[in-house]
């Protein structure tokens, strides 16, 4: 028993940061996140005994990928809420990148909330992958492990999100590129 | 205006494609400014993303949340460790009657079973397991009431699904409460129906992928299982299969209603 939570705390503790990070790019409010990783830990833990030497951190995200998506469903239960369309998505990623932002004391500060407002105004299945890859690192199978979809359509999700961001790569350069 | 190419391209840069098959998009990209262009974008991305997007971290409240979760979850098991008061009963111990009543009798009828080391037992075996269970003394209901809107709300929180709780006293089966259950390494919540002498117990659980079982009688007592929405119900009585079925229409003509 101890050295069930022993072993829980050595494997799948560490991933906190990264299944925090996921809850707060799904939901985007950070207390629901909060919510939803705890949650995710809680049924981790019940099913700890499923994960049998497995990678500890594709399976925890997509237990976080799923309390994330029970809870939307539970809460479009009680207030219908429409889906955003694609098209829907890619307009609102115009309208983010072309927002003025009254507060902008910097523009390293500017930048950093243009490209956090993009990647938030991207399709959720686009920016799950786009963050798995370039965040937390991981190969298109743990992606697809995490977005329980095939590899091919990581592939082409990843594609997208990253073409998206390329479009609207001009209206967020406040500076000429110093990146490369 | 896309190059066939550029998903390979995309594998390349994010180190999936093999040296071979990498060599060979590089010699495609040296005569391909699209690909090239690409290239430059992916590297940009990915820098800009690294450099400019906040990693964030969980913050020491979530942290102590996760730790006395944890503690709670582990003071569970240990309760549940005690000998069940019916040991004889080996037929799977990944039940056990729930939640008496009061808050100490609770945590004696917790599954022993949390922590057997057991090959999981068919669900047929377990739903008759648990519903055997559930007939000793105490151990039927946890919320006694015929009425929908105490026994619904007394769910919420103890287990991992909301049930349609519906009295047909009427139609005959009346609605005497519920209790919390585990089945697997779920919370699952039970409805309890008196139908002339017989004790009906309803369970309600998140269905895997697999099909439920199909109508079967273990020891005597019939089980039925349907699905109704995204949940899984099976009903587990020694009454007979018509009066089960008929239950079940009962039920899954209240789940139509609930669903709208």
């Amino acid at each position: 028993m101890d050295d069930k939570r022993t072993r829980f705390e050595a494997l799948v503790l560490p991933h906190l940061d990264a299944a925090h990070r996921l809850a707060r790019w799904l939901c985007r409010s950070p207390g629901d996140a909060d919510d939803i990783v705890q949650e995710a830990f809680m049924r981790a833990y019940r099913a700890f005994d499923s994960l049998r030497g497995a990678d500890a951190r594709p399976w925890l995200l997509a237990i976080v990928r799923n309390c994330h998506l029970s809870a939307l469903a539970e809460g479009r239960r009680r207030a219908y809420e429409p889906l955003t369309e694609e098209h829907e998505a890619q307009q609102s990623v115009a309208a983010a990148a072309a927002a003025p932002d009254p507060e902008s004391a910097s523009i390293e500060r500017d930048e950093r909330r243009t490209l956090a407002r993009l990647i938030a105004a991207l399709p959720e299945d686009q920016r799950e992958v786009l963050l798995l890859r370039e965040m937390e690192d991981m190969s298109y199978r743990e992606i697809a492990a995490v977005a329980q979809v095939p590899i091919g359509t990581v592939m082409s999700r990843l594609a997208r999100a990253r073409a998206a961001l390329k479009a609207l790569w001009p209206e967020m350069q406040g500076e000429p590129r110093a990146v490369r | 205006m896309q190059c066939a190419e550029s998903l390979r391209v995309q594998a390349v840069f994010d180190g999936e494609l093999d040296a071979v098959s990498a060599a060979a998009v590089e010699r495609h990209a040296e005569h391909c400014p699209e690909c090239q262009a690409l290239r430059e974008h992916l590297k940009e991305t990915r820098a800009r993303i690294r450099r400019d997007l906040d990693y964030g971290h969980a913050s020491p409240e979530l942290r102590g949340r996760i730790a006395r979760m944890l503690d709670a979850e582990q003071a569970a098991e240990r309760r549940a460790a005690r000998p069940p008061v019916r040991p004889a009963w080996r037929a799977r111990p990944f039940w056990l009657g729930t939640l008496t009543g009061a808050g100490a009798a609770l945590a004696a009828s917790l599954a022993a079973v949390l922590l057997a080391p057991l090959l999981p037992a068919a669900l047929p075996d377990q739903l008759v397991a648990a519903h055997l269970r559930s007939l000793a003394p105490g151990q039927l209901t946890a919320v006694i009431s015929t009425d929908r809107h105490t026994v619904k709300p007394w769910f919420a929180g103890r287990t991992d699904v909301s049930p349609v709780v519906a009295d047909f006293g009427p139609q005959g089966y009346r609605l005497v409460g519920g209790r919390a259950d585990n089945l697997d390494h779920q919370r699952i919540a039970v409805l309890v129906y008196e139908h002339g002498a017989h004790v009906i117990n309803v369970f309600t659980f998140l269905p895997g992928r697999e099909a439920l079982p199909a109508e079967r009688s273990r020891l005597g007592f019939h089980i039925v299982c349907w699905r109704g929405g995204d949940l899984g119900y099976c009903a587990v009585s020694d009454a007979g299969w018509e009066e089960l079925a008929s239950l079940r229409q009962l039920l899954l003509g209240e789940a139509v209603r609930d669903a709208r």
